[in-house]
């Protein structure tokens, strides 16, 4: 039923695309590829809050933990001068947000909602404090055109020409929707956090499943955050995250907590940015920006709406197990 | 189970005081200023205190402009000048009381943020005389004094400057929100002045959602890879961060500083954001040194009004694009900002 609506959607939308393909290329390639550019923090946050959560934690610290791993890739390059070596403290961070967000939700059993907001407050009040002026990246990160594939019209511009982090953004979650549904560690993932006791019965050991899979999840914020500072904007500001880590786990709902869902639903937003910009720069300006602009928001609670009941978070999110 | 939400409570109210840190750590953070000028020597002595927006005084935009006014200002008129330097929003209102409580001739404050701190003070302090940068005045305080720009004038500038650069015929621009004016002023300011140096110049200006609308480089960077994708080849960034992102990406281009260029915005931004270095033809800038040196004299000679002082505004120096800078467009454009300050060009933008 779901599913029915989203692939209808997906059609409509790729038959538009198409079209304005043949209408006007430049515009059509600039746009979907600002699309995809804006989706990249989107669609790395949204798998953290899908791993975090199908194990039955809440991460509300997305934000947080992008905003810390962002501050320390981009510093570590700066000082470091290498920006691979950047790139990995920003990863190595997240997952050590991870691992704190793990040790207070699942060791300590700490309220989830309060642990993840731990995390954004702290990374908010660290990172303004140690922030400093005027430190440079030592370069630019690569764009990578891959052969053949990037010759294609239309998919090869915007899919095949781009930074390793946007490739490796469309791959996790295809590699992660396998991972989930087709192996032994996903189901286990999905076990403790759709019923702990029974996974607890047959020898899952349900904590330690959890502190690992959400101090993962958080090498995946820092990700996330590493792009942004690196990649993306090439700077850090305070706060420049922007609210990202919370629109994510808007996607991860959209996306109903499937890793490809997440990953249309992404792309979804990221072209409604797209085409907000565009339609102000071609002065279309009968739909105020602001409208468009709150699209993906109004049709996830329309979704919600229309198909309540059917998109389920796993069952046993939000509470910390407790052996009986 | 007490114990943990107990543990949790701990762990937020230090992550509090943590933040929190950042902000009584700006009050103590002071220092006097350089040239041997200490703390006010007493109510004969012309005083000038200065506060900074969040940021240091060597910021090497307004902060740094302002304090340098107020520095020459201080020489000029054998007066002492000192600065708070603010970490946190929340200290505006304590920083600027340190200078009240020292008994402050002048007390500068910085930055549009600190408008209301400015007003509260101004009102309560009546013999302290204020003057607010960038601050706009709706009413009219005797003893405060808005230090505000034309900002149509600069982005007029700037555009006309693009108009006449432009090999691809079309410019664009990556501003903040619509809805702060002076980012409009800027906006309008420049399609207008490319459209003054060439009719058939296409204009793309586009505005970021009124949320975060300052602070979102990676927006700003991806915006301006759509414009440079779409056929411009001199892009404006006007919105804080967003639009420092939107530098920085230009940069990046192929062909930046050759046939590629940006443009900054309110200060020499060829020192703000270095890594735009190689694309940045120049920047439309306010000129807050000397406004606030102006000031700074007329308070002590008695001759500073209330309301809004309109300072200069005008294009940073070309640096490194120097030579892509044809000599004849250098002087048609010094020839423009120079009817703007004199009143004979209009920008004719309304708001």
């Amino acid at each position: 039923m779901r599913a029915r609506y989203a692939y209808a959607l997906a059609i409509i939308i790729g038959i538009a695309i198409v079209v304005c393909f043949f209408l006007d290329e430049i515009r059509t390639v600039s746009v979907l590829s600002f699309s995809l550019r804006y989706a990249v923090p989107l669609i790395l946050a949204a798998m953290v809050g899908i791993v975090c959560e199908r194990s039955g934690v809440i991460n509300i610290g997305i934000e947080g933990q992008m905003l810390m791993s962002a501050f320390a890739g981009f510093f570590g390059a700066a000082v470091t001068g290498n920006l691979i070596l950047g790139t990995l403290i920003g990863i190595g961070t997240g997952m050590i947000m991870g691992a704190f967000l793990a040790t207070g939700a699942v060791t300590w059993k700490m309220d989830q909602i309060i642990a993840g907001t731990v995390i954004n407050i702290l990374a908010v009040g660290l990172t303004s404090f140690f922030y400093v002026q005027g430190q440079v990246l030592p370069g630019n990160t690569p764009i990578v055109a891959i052969p053949l594939l990037s010759d294609i019209p239309l998919a090869g511009p915007v899919l095949f020409n781009n930074g390793l982090f946007t490739y490796a953004a469309v791959a996790i979650p295809l590699i992660l929707w396998v991972l989930l549904f087709k192996t032994r560690w996903g189901l286990r993932t999905r076990a403790v956090g759709e019923k702990p006791s029974a996974a607890d019965t047959s020898g899952v050991g349900v904590d330690p499943m959890r502190f690992w899979n959400v101090t993962i999840a958080g090498a995946l914020a820092g990700m996330a955050g590493a792009y942004l500072a690196i990649e993306a904007a090439g700077t850090f500001e305070r706060g420049f995250t922007a609210g990202r880590g919370f629109t994510a786990l808007a996607i991860m709902i959209f996306g109903a907590w499937n890793p490809i869902g997440a990953l249309a639903a992404a792309f979804f937003f990221g072209l409604t940015q797209g085409l907000a910009s565009q339609l102000q720069a071609d002065e279309v300006i009968a739909i105020p920006q602001q409208f468009i602009n709150m699209l993906p928001y109004v049709l996830t609670i329309v979704l919600l709406a229309v198909v309540s009941g059917r998109i389920k978070p796993p069952s046993a999110v939000g509470r910390p197990y407790e052996k009986d | 189970m007490h114990r943990k939400i107990a543990l949790a409570a701990v762990a937020a109210a230090s992550a509090v005081v943590l933040a929190a840190c950042g902000g009584s750590g700006g009050g103590s953070s002071s220092s006097s200023a350089a040239g041997g000028q200490g703390d006010c020597p007493g109510a004969d002595a012309f005083c000038i205190g200065l506060v900074t927006d969040t940021g240091k005084v060597d910021d090497k935009s307004f902060n740094q402009s302002a304090w340098e006014g107020a520095l020459e200002a201080a020489s000029a008129t054998g007066g002492y000048a000192k600065y708070v330097e603010t970490v946190d929003p929340k200290d505006y209102e304590n920083n600027i009381n340190q200078f009240i409580q020292a008994q402050y001739d002048v007390i500068v404050t910085v930055g549009f943020l600190m408008g209301e701190a400015s007003i509260a003070a101004a009102k309560a302090n009546p013999n302290v005389q204020f003057i607010g940068v960038d601050q706009f005045q709706g009413e009219e305080i005797p003893n405060l004094t808005g230090l505000v720009f034309p900002e149509d004038k600069a982005g007029y500038a700037a555009g006309y400057l693009a108009g006449l650069m432009t090999k691809t015929g079309k410019i664009g621009a990556v501003l903040g929100t619509d809805t702060v004016p002076p980012v409009k002023l800027f906006g309008e300011g420049y399609k207008a002045g490319a459209l003054a140096a060439n009719p058939s110049v296409e204009v793309t200006l586009v505005y970021h959602a009124p949320d975060n609308a300052f602070n979102d480089p990676e927006w700003g960077a991806a915006e301006a890879k759509k414009q440079l994708a779409q056929g411009a080849d001199i892009i404006f960034g006007a919105g804080g961060n967003t639009g420092n992102g939107a530098l920085i990406e230009i940069a990046k281009a192929p062909g930046a500083g050759e046939s590629i260029f940006c443009i900054g915005v309110d200060t020499d931004q060829f020192f703000t954001v270095p890594q735009a270095a190689t694309c940045l033809l120049t920047s439309a800038e306010k000129k807050l040194t000397l406004g606030t040196r102006t000031l700074i004299e007329q308070a002590q000679a008695g001759t500073r009004k209330g309301g809004n002082y309109f300072g200069l505004t005008g294009l940073a120096p070309y640096h490194d694009t120097e030579a892509a800078v044809p000599d004849d467009v250098k002087a048609k454009v010094a020839e423009v900002i120079a009817g703007l300050d004199a009143g004979t060009i209009m920008t004719n933008v309304t708001l």
